[in-house]
């Protein structure tokens, strides 16, 4: 990986997107979980948050099948 | 799997044609508006946009070798909360001309010709087109929010400007077989990334951009690089810092954590669509593209970031500037996208979405070659109608807003399609007049006629009075709403009515300032300038108290 001539793959950049996607979608849900002090439950912008965590997951998953190609 | 090369037939060659040029024409009509406009800005001598009479002190300050960043509990009040280089880039002037705006707002606008310039540059780079490429250009002159803060004596345009300068250099920086070449280049990417953040500190963005783009590309030059990168740029904060004594993080960093308003952010994303959806669209495509069936390029990254950046819109104090980045990326993504639609330039390697989506068009080549070949150049024109803006009064802008149907909906002698839509969308772009100069010399000679010292919430009255410029407002007020600022001293003055006058427009002073204000000062009379009603405070005792 720390060669001068690597470069990440569709499917690496895949598998770090959609694992990226999952802990921030785990992370913004903590903020309620950890802080029991809030009140309203999850607000507009842990909404959008979550909606983009799921994106970014979503489309990390469908980076993984075109393989070793060059991201 | 690659999509069938076919001709189109000619005359769809000479109507896409034709729609270009004319799409060319209402860009070159809009810089030529663009132009007016910031002449008529460069002439003006007072503030015009709030705030930008601080950033002249910012110079002024600099160019006598004083950093800007000052304690605001002690006389005069003053600090600034942005980074140095583009005040500094302006200092040079005060040593030339003495304290004035058009050199800023010169800067401000010949930064926004350089950023075209490079716009242009990167879709003739990513797409061979010409046409497309100079019209990619202009159109980015053309945003409505480019246009109304393009020459304004403001640090934002300029970090842009470095920005896009950044990311055009670093786009092709991994392909430089010539180490030494490359790495001089990529010195050359960084530097202007450092450059960008040091004018202001909303380019992280561009900068996280153009780090992933570096990273994807080769892991281990991305982390050297930004490991150097973090080191000069935790240099300079550290530097500047300690020659402060402390005072830069606290009015920059610190201060700069300001209320949210999420209604204003929304509004603004809307209106981003609303102004530039006709290029956003090709954009997104383009993005789509590259991440199933190409390389990512550090386009599509950038846009990616400065979209998401879009979301710190709904800061107090933030506004519709925070898309320009985004526009800048839009226009090259757009741009290129559309040159290789007209040059059939797309290719779709094999992989699970092809063998889905290719086979059944690819009957239908010929005919969707002819319809790109027309419906893409509406692109610019759709674009062009949704950012109209123009002065709706003097010589041929008159006869055209006549044409075009078209009422001022902005002070009186401007129309902007986006005007007063959305909360933090800055209603400025209109003309000043004649009138607003003398309104302005009016104030200075309120001024000029009390000896005591006087408080302006604008700097160039003070300034043209030869004043003491006391407080920066708006940056009392983010101290105040983090609990920075006490300002005993300042209402002290207040309430002891040593000012000999006020004069206050958008009334942004903290809530405490304001109250001290209002019980010692009455309201004398208002002076319209610009659009805004100034008012002028006097003391309300005859006898200053003891």
């Amino acid at each position: 990986m720390f060669s001068e001539d690597f470069t990440l793959s569709k499917r690496q950049l895949g598998f770090l997107l959609f694992t990226a996607g999952m802990l921030g979608f785990v992370a913004i849900l903590s903020i309620d979980l950890l802080d029991s002090g809030r009140e309203g439950g999850i607000g507009p912008a842990q909404r959008i948050g979550l909606f983009i965590t799921v994106l970014t997951a979503f489309a990390g998953l469908t980076l993984i099948p075109l393989g070793d190609k060059p991201a | 799997m690659t999509m069938q090369r076919v001709s189109s037939p000619i005359f769809a060659k000479h109507i896409s044609r034709i729609l270009l040029v004319i799409g060319l024409l209402m860009m070159l009509g809009y810089f030529v508006v663009y132009v007016v406009y910031a002449a008529n800005l460069i002439r003006f001598p007072f503030d015009y946009d709030q705030g930008e009479g601080f950033e002249l002190v910012d110079t002024i300050m600099f160019s006598k070798g004083q950093w800007p960043y000052q304690d605001t509990e002690t006389y005069p009040f003053y600090s600034s909360n942005y980074p140095p280089l583009f005040h500094v880039i302006a200092a040079p002037f005060v040593w030339l001309f003495g304290p004035a705006y058009w050199y800023g707002r010169l800067l401000g606008f010949l930064g926004t010709l350089v950023s075209a310039a490079a716009i242009a540059y990167a879709v003739y780079r990513g797409g061979r087109h010409r046409l497309v490429a100079v019209i990619a250009g202009l159109a980015f002159l053309a945003s409505n929010t480019v246009y109304h803060i393009g020459p304004l004596f403001r640090q934002h345009m300029t970090m842009v400007m470095f920005e896009i300068l950044a990311i055009v250099v670093l786009a092709h920086v991994n392909e430089i077989a010539d180490k030494d070449k490359r790495r001089k280049q990529l010195i050359l990417g960084l530097a202007l990334l450092l450059a960008a953040g040091f004018t202001k500190q909303l380019a992280y963005a561009t900068a996280l951009a153009a780090f992933a783009f570096l990273f994807i590309r080769n892991p281990r030059r991305a982390i050297i690089s930004g490991a150097i990168f973090g080191a000069v740029g935790v240099a300079l904060i550290v530097w500047i810092v300690v020659a402060t004594d402390g005072q830069w993080w606290t009015q920059t960093i610190a201060a700069n954590v300001n209320p949210y308003n999420a209604q204003q952010t929304i509004g603004l994303y809307r209106l981003f669509w609303r102004l530039h959806g006709f290029l956003i669209v090709p954009a997104v495509l383009l993005v789509l593209y590259e991440f199933y069936f190409d390389r990512l390029s550090i386009y599509s990254l950038w846009f990616i970031a400065a979209i998401a950046n879009g979301t710190l819109s709904g800061k107090w104090g933030a506004g519709d500037s925070y898309f320009a980045t985004a526009i800048a990326a839009t226009m090259i993504l757009s741009g290129i996208f559309i040159s290789r639609t007209l040059n059939r330039q797309w290719h779709f390697p094999e992989n699970y979405l092809s063998r889905i989506f290719v086979p059944p068009l690819q009957r239908y080549a010929p005919q969707l070659a002819t319809l790109a070949l027309l419906i893409v150049p509406f692109a610019y024109i759709g674009y062009g109608r949704a950012v109209l803006h123009l002065p709706t009064t003097g010589p041929v802008f008159e006869q055209v807003a006549d044409f075009l149907d078209i009422e001022p909906n902005a002070q009186g002698n401007f129309y902007d399609s986006a005007g007063r839509l959305v909360g933090g969308y800055a209603d400025i772009g209109h003309l000043t007049t004649r009138e607003d100069i003398e309104a302005g010399e009016a104030i200075v000679a309120l001024m000029n006629a009390t000896d005591a010292a006087v408080l302006s919430e604008e700097a160039a009255f003070s300034l043209r009075a030869g004043r003491d410029v006391i407080t920066n407002p708006t940056q009392l007020l983010n101290l105040a709403n983090n609990d920075l600022f006490e300002g005993d001293a300042l209402i002290d003055m207040i309430e002891r009515q040593e000012f000999g006058l006020i004069v206050m427009r958008a009334q942004f002073y903290p809530p405490a300032v304001l109250e001290a204000i209002g019980q010692a000062y009455q309201h004398d009379q208002f002076i319209h300038m610009n659009g805004f009603d100034y008012i002028i405070m006097r003391p309300i005792l005859d006898e200053p108290l003891p």
